[in-house]
């Protein structure tokens, strides 16, 4: 009976002893859900009641901000620009790297070190820095003002984390798979796309992410090669919606709200992953 | 003997093949990484007129940068990239530290407060960027709430006063990536042997002790992967101070970026509008190029060699 006080006291005062560390986590999620509480309750007012009702739900779900951002202020279109341009470089980053890691990790070239390194190298190289030259290359090319050349700047960013990635996956796999398939005499492109890569989809998966998340929010190559407003991304629409709308913060919030869209749905989705990712090779940005 | 040529010929087939297999790749990225990057570092040392290639300049460039007017700007921007360095070490990797070990201590929820925390860090920096501008804009949320509790009074204008503009970018930049940390930070912990914690612990280690005598220095890689990784962001920093504070780096630069004042120079917004300096972008680039691989070198060796091997 004393016993069992005694214990019950203990796990209370351990409980207790736990209080400001789970009041500082609690803090911290308030700071990172109030402000994106905000953001989803404001695109459903009008600006006069965003001003009146901070925190309040809204008065009505009206859709008109989201309805106005979409057509008036045209985001519709910057979003199918961003979607061909996200899409078309996950996809050529994919392929040309798990091309480019499958006899690297795999052959016995002599040069695989050397060929790695060069790959590897890039993968801290602070590209912004060339965009002078990259501009002029763009230009001689025929490539500025369009989504094609948005999808090869991509993809040449991303290559480096690509090959690093396939590399690591397809490196620990057993050799008797290829050479298997090798003696049914399987071509290697074969041996690739239908043997290798279907072994290694988590290394796709991690590649698929990373890509998409960061040329989804990627903002300093639109702003250089971009004029044309009907080739516009959305983060490049969104930082001139900020000055041009300002007076109209309800279209803002929302425009804010259609362009996180499509990361939110894919974080809710694949937040394992991501964090797992995250946790083990740092590779973001 | 046909063994042998079998091998042979098969070795043959393997180089052509990945000849093929990686050309793609390194075609792409050779044309529009490598080759534009060692054309800028080339460039850097030559006279420029608009977009051409002019004659050899020397270091002309370079002593240009560090001279009036473009010392001031050089000057200016290189103290706000290293505040900001400083700031993030502090207040996203030093706090970080603190909300994962407070999540190693306990085996419940730690995987829905690593997804809440990580959250804005896939978000874009021009999203985050915009809405915290709306949220502290003068009439803002944040204005309405500190005005509330009672802790400021009347117009709240932190972004257009030049002594806090930058701290506000700084803590937006934190809120942003406070994920990454957590997220290093935890997976580091996980991967130190549980009897260490045991141990400490029947040695009467409180858990501050713990953390700072045992895991710290146990969490070097993972403390050297994220001072390299806040290094590289943040003196790449520009989206943020764009999509906040305006190009020029308002007010009167005092939110300007190595980054900003080089796109500044290279797209024309400095000075006259319009006018572009490439040689002097050029040169800026270099620098920053030289800083960046330095900086990036010498931490890797710093915290290579203190690394704890058990």
């Amino acid at each position: 009976m004393s016993a069992l006080a005694i214990s019950d006291r203990a796990a209370i005062s351990r409980q207790l002893a736990r209080l400001p560390g789970w009041t500082v986590l609690a803090v911290w999620t308030a700071a990172v859900l109030l402000p994106l509480y905000i953001l989803v309750v404001s695109c459903f007012k009008t600006t006069a009641e965003i001003y009146a009702t901070r925190l309040g739900l809204p008065q009505s779900w009206a859709l008109d901000n989201f309805v106005n951002a979409w057509t008036r202020a045209d985001l519709g279109h910057n979003f199918i620009n961003s979607l061909i341009v996200t899409g078309g470089a996950v996809v050529l980053t994919i392929v040309v790297s798990a091309m480019a890691a499958y006899p690297l990790s795999r052959y016995r070239l002599g040069w695989n070190a050397v060929m790695l390194g060069l790959f590897l190298s890039g993968i801290m190289l602070p590209i912004r820095l060339a965009s002078v030259e990259l501009f002029t290359l763009m230009r001689n090319l025929g490539l500025l003002d369009s989504l094609t050349g948005l999808i090869l700047v991509y993809s040449a960013i991303r290559i480096p984390f690509a090959v690093f990635i396939f590399a690591n996956f397809m490196r620990v796999l057993p050799s008797e798979l290829d050479e298997a398939a090798r003696m049914d005499g399987a071509g290697e492109v074969r041996i690739l796309f239908q043997i290798i890569l279907p072994m290694v989809k988590p290394a796709v998966s991690i590649v698929a992410i990373f890509t998409a998340i960061a040329v989804w929010n990627d903002f300093f190559f639109p702003l250089i090669f971009i004029f044309d407003d009907r080739h516009k991304t959305v983060p490049l629409a969104i930082s001139v919606f900020v000055g041009q709308f300002r007076t109209d913060w309800g279209l803002v919030f929302a425009s804010l709200a259609i362009s996180m869209a499509p990361i939110l749905i894919m974080y809710c989705l694949l937040a394992r992953q991501i964090r797992e990712g995250v946790g083990a090779g740092g590779g973001m940005k | 003997m046909t063994t042998f040529r079998r091998t042979s010929s098969l070795k043959r087939t393997q180089q052509r093949m990945a000849v093929l297999f990686i050309l793609p790749a390194l075609a792409v990225y050779a044309l529009f990484v490598l080759y534009p990057l060692a054309m800028s570092l080339w460039g850097s040392v030559f006279v420029w007129k608009g977009l051409r290639m002019v004659e050899f300049a020397g270091v002309s460039n370079f002593s240009r940068l560090f001279v009036f007017p473009s010392g001031a700007r050089l000057y200016g921007a290189l103290w706000h990239n290293t505040a900001w360095f400083l700031g993030i070490m502090v207040f996203q990797n030093g706090i970080g530290l603190l909300f994962a070990w407070l999540l190693f201590l306990r085996d419940k929820g730690a995987a829905f407060f690593q997804s809440v925390f990580f959250f804005p860090a896939v978000l874009s920096p021009v999203i985050v960027g915009a809405l915290w501008r709306l949220l502290l804009a003068p009439g803002g949320v944040v204005e309405w709430a500190l005005n509330g509790l009672g802790l400021h009074q009347g117009s709240l204008t932190v972004l257009g006063n030049s002594h806090t503009a930058l701290a506000m970018l700084i803590a937006v930049d934190a809120w942003n990536w406070m994920g990454l940390p957590v997220l290093i930070y935890t997976a580091g912990l996980r991967q130190i042997s549980g009897q260490i914690f045991e141990a400490a612990k029947l040695d009467g280690a409180g858990n501050a002790r713990m953390l700072f005598s045992i895991a710290l220095p146990l969490l070097m890689p993972a403390l050297g992967t994220l001072t390299t990784l806040s290094f590289i962001n943040t003196f790449n920093q520009f989206d943020i101070v764009y999509v906040m504070q305006g190009v020029q780096g308002n007010p009167s630069y005092s939110t300007d970026t190595l980054v900003t004042y080089f796109y500044r120079l290279a797209f024309g917004a400095e000075g006259a509008v319009g006018i572009t300096d490439i040689g002097l972008a050029l040169a800026l680039g270099t620098l920053l190029f030289l800083i960046l691989s330095i900086g990036t070198l010498m931490m890797l060796r710093f915290f290579d060699r203190r690394t704890v091997q058990l």
